[in-house]
């Protein structure tokens, strides 16, 4: 009997220990840092050992990214700095995570916007607020077989739009389960990189009659087009390396993390694939996408938040970051070494990102893309009109915007 | 011993349980049912003097959103055919289980029920293989014997019935175990009185076995009703609720709402309506037990 209720005390004693463990690292010179990327914890030793401070990393993986966010947001309880992904800046600046930095712009050398893409610039600018310093960009390109389009009279790829369906339509032609290309039919900025590129822009003064633009129609009416003449295939069919390895679909758009997949997963054609700046219509503008880094709104330890996203922010140090997890710098600067710019594959995205698009940076903006890929698969799959499906559609935006 | 020790003791042992079901369920319950008559969003999150009372606006406009409606009929339809077939085929599956010899038995156990410790995203990638409409194994085996393809969860319906077939073989197990359990619980001596009398073998089953495991039976239908009602994993792991919100389940959307659009005020009202769904289904289900009340 004795020893159990030793037992039990001890036991209730480590349990207590290891709460007291987990509040630790409150001292002055620990920075608390919430990341979605693993490497970052051994990144960030560099910094620790020039600067003195130690760096707590915190990672959180992607799909865990809006319930801790939002358990932060509502408690009041967050990390230093924080680490957000370009998509999720309006809602969160909205819900005010972030404190605004537009007053530490001059102060901080590698905080000048003009450093960066002006894209990613765009992402960190809410309501006229600064929300945090880009760290890493994506975009989306073309990635094509070049043997296969070559039989189809496109070496280099197709240029436009024009050419694209030209040449996919050949290519679908070529039997029972080829396909052109491999759109995605989840991905909700497609449908919007497809309208900027035939001349469409969304205007945020205008809402819901932005959607009323030929233009819009036009693209729409393209993207109709592909899954119609079954250019692009409906189903959930081959995995996609596989299928562009054996050629039934020799295109698909996709961002960087894509060029390592392909060179892992199909080594068999290797010289026979390439990536080209996305086809031009009106325009060949692709998204932006990556993250930043921002200050938690009610840091007490804004001093070296900020220094520590200064680093984060240099050239040298986002050109580290390439070398270690292959994502893109945001800093100009860094696509002037050879290893980005010699890059025959990855500087094609450099040469993207010059000509990207901000997703309107609005809070409803989810839900309208969301719903927009709804309305269109009622269009492609359930076989209803287009263009009485869009006026749909522009009742559905007015009701989203006007909550 | 006192008096008042003996009327304080129970109170002492359910206490524990008492309070964290008061802590994790009913304040839970409450909180969201004060939050589906307002406007909260993720602002108000931060902010509390940004949310607005706007009375019962959140379920007027529900009962007017295609999207809702659609769910509440899939999640029906679920319910009116997943939980007869899954009732049913664990019963079968214990009846079975019960017939074989020890080995077997404790075999065919294992394997019934491992689908249900198996991890949904684990079980979603299989059966995503499965389903597949270029290499599935399905669709294969169907054009060995000349069947044309059939588009798994390419259609809304089919897809339906699909998920269907994937949740009942995931919750077989459970439901298998207490149908077991209770079968070995029902005392020979019926059975040797029966063959005493002269009776055959289906008159034994719906005689003896039925009757004595009515309460095994009631147990795993209210429970298994509840948990259908409830469907969200399959539909989120497989189809996201498409293609064309055909396998959108009221679970899922309220999802889909409050954690994907942030719409909290208006998910809190949605996930109301299931609350009393699940609560007038499970009432029901004790009235009829009331009625033929044997045992």
């Amino acid at each position: 009997m004795k020893n159990k209720v030793a037992l039990f005390i001890g036991l209730i004693a480590v349990v207590l220990l290891l709460m007291a463990g987990c509040s630790s690292g409150d001292d002055e010179n620990t920075i608390k840092v919430w990341t979605m990327n693993n490497s970052m914890e051994d990144f960030v030793t560099k910094y620790e050992e020039e600067n003195d401070v130690s760096v707590e990393v915190q990672v959180i993986p992607w799909g865990e990214v809006k319930d801790k966010f939002l358990t932060a947001i509502a408690s009041g309880e967050g990390p230093d700095v924080v680490q957000v992904g370009t998509t999720g800046v309006p809602e969160y600046a909205d819900a005010g995570m972030f404190m605004d930095l537009s007053d530490y712009i001059s102060e901080y050398e590698n905080f000048n916007p003009d450093n960066f893409y002006e894209g990613a610039i765009g992402t960190t600018e809410y309501e006229g607020e600064t929300i945090g310093v880009p760290f890493h960009v994506d975009t989306r390109v073309l990635f094509y077989r070049t043997d296969i389009l070559a039989d189809v009279g496109y070496p280099e790829g197709p240029k436009n739009w024009d050419e694209m369906v030209d040449a996919s339509r050949q290519l679908a032609e070529r039997g029972d389960d080829q396909y052109a290309i491999d759109l995605p039919r989840d991905d909700p900025q497609y449908p919007f990189m497809l309208a900027w590129q035939h001349g469409w822009n969304y205007n945020e003064d205008e809402g819901a009659s932005n959607f009323e633009d030929p233009k819009f129609l036009e693209a729409m009416s393209k993207y109709e087009t592909f899954y119609q003449e079954g250019l692009s295939q409906l189903e959930e069919g081959k995995e996609l390396v596989q299928a562009f390895s054996d050629g039934s679909k020799p295109m698909f758009f996709s961002g960087p993390w894509d060029i390592k997949t392909i060179i892992d997963g199909a080594p068999e054609i290797e010289d026979q694939w390439d990536v080209r700046v996305m086809p031009e219509q009106d325009t060949n503008r692709s998204m932006i996408g990556g993250s930043h880094f921002g200050v938690f709104h009610n840091s007490e330890k804004v001093e070296q938040s900020l220094d520590f996203i200064n680093w984060l922010a240099d050239a040298d140090t986002q050109l580290e970051w390439y070398k270690d997890v292959n994502e893109l710098p945001a800093n100009l600067e860094a696509w002037e070494d050879p290893i980005l710019a010699d890059d025959p594959k990855f500087s094609v995205f450099g040469e993207q990102l010059e000509s990207t698009e901000v997703l309107p940076m609005i809070t409803e903006y989810t839900e309208m893309s969301e719903e927009l890929l709804n309305y269109m698969e009622e269009v492609y799959r359930g076989g209803a009109d287009l263009e009485s499906t869009l006026e749909d559609y522009r009742t559905k935006v007015t009701d989203i915007l006007s909550e | 011993m006192t008096r008042w020790k003996y009327k304080l003791m129970p109170l002492f042992f359910i206490g524990p349980a008492v309070l964290l079901l008061m802590v994790f369920s009913f304040a839970p319950i409450f909180l969201s049912l004060g939050i589906s008559f307002t406007d909260l969003t993720l602002i108000g999150l931060a902010d509390w003097s940004k949310i607005n009372f706007i009375g019962i606006e959140n379920f007027v406009k529900l009962f007017k959103d295609k999207v809702f409606l659609e769910s509440i009929f899939n999640t029906f339809f679920y319910v009116l055919i997943g939980v007869p077939l899954a009732v049913s085929s664990s019963l079968v599956i214990a009846l079975l289980l019960s017939m074989v010899g020890k080995w077997l038995s404790s075999t065919f156990r294992l394997i019934f029920y491992m689908p249900s410790v198996t991890n949904i995203v684990a079980i979603a990638v299989v059966w995503g293989f499965l389903y597949n409409q270029q290499y599935g194994l399905f669709n294969y085996l169907l054009s060995l014997i000349n069947i044309q393809s059939i588009p798994w969860l390419e259609d809304p319906l089919v897809a339906k019935f699909s998920l269907i077939i994937l949740a009942i073989w995931k919750s077989n197990g459970v439901s298998m175990l207490i149908f077991l359990a209770a079968l070995q619980s029902i005392p020979k001596v019926y059975y040797e009185a029966a063959d005493i009398d002269g009776a055959n073998r289906w008159q034994k089953f719906f005689k003896i076995t039925l009757p004595s495991m009515s309460f095994a039976t009631f147990f795993v239908t209210v429970t298994t009703v509840i948990g259908w009602l409830q469907f969200f994993e399959e539909p989120f792991v497989m189809t996201d609720g498409g293609p064309l919100n055909g396998t959108n389940s009221m679970a899922l959307y309220i999802y889909q709402r409050g954690f994907e659009y942030n719409d909290f005020g208006y998910a809190a009202a949605a996930s109301f309506v299931l609350f009393i769904i699940v609560i007038v289904a499970t009432i029901v289900q004790f009235r009829f037990r009331k009625k033929d009340q044997t045992l």
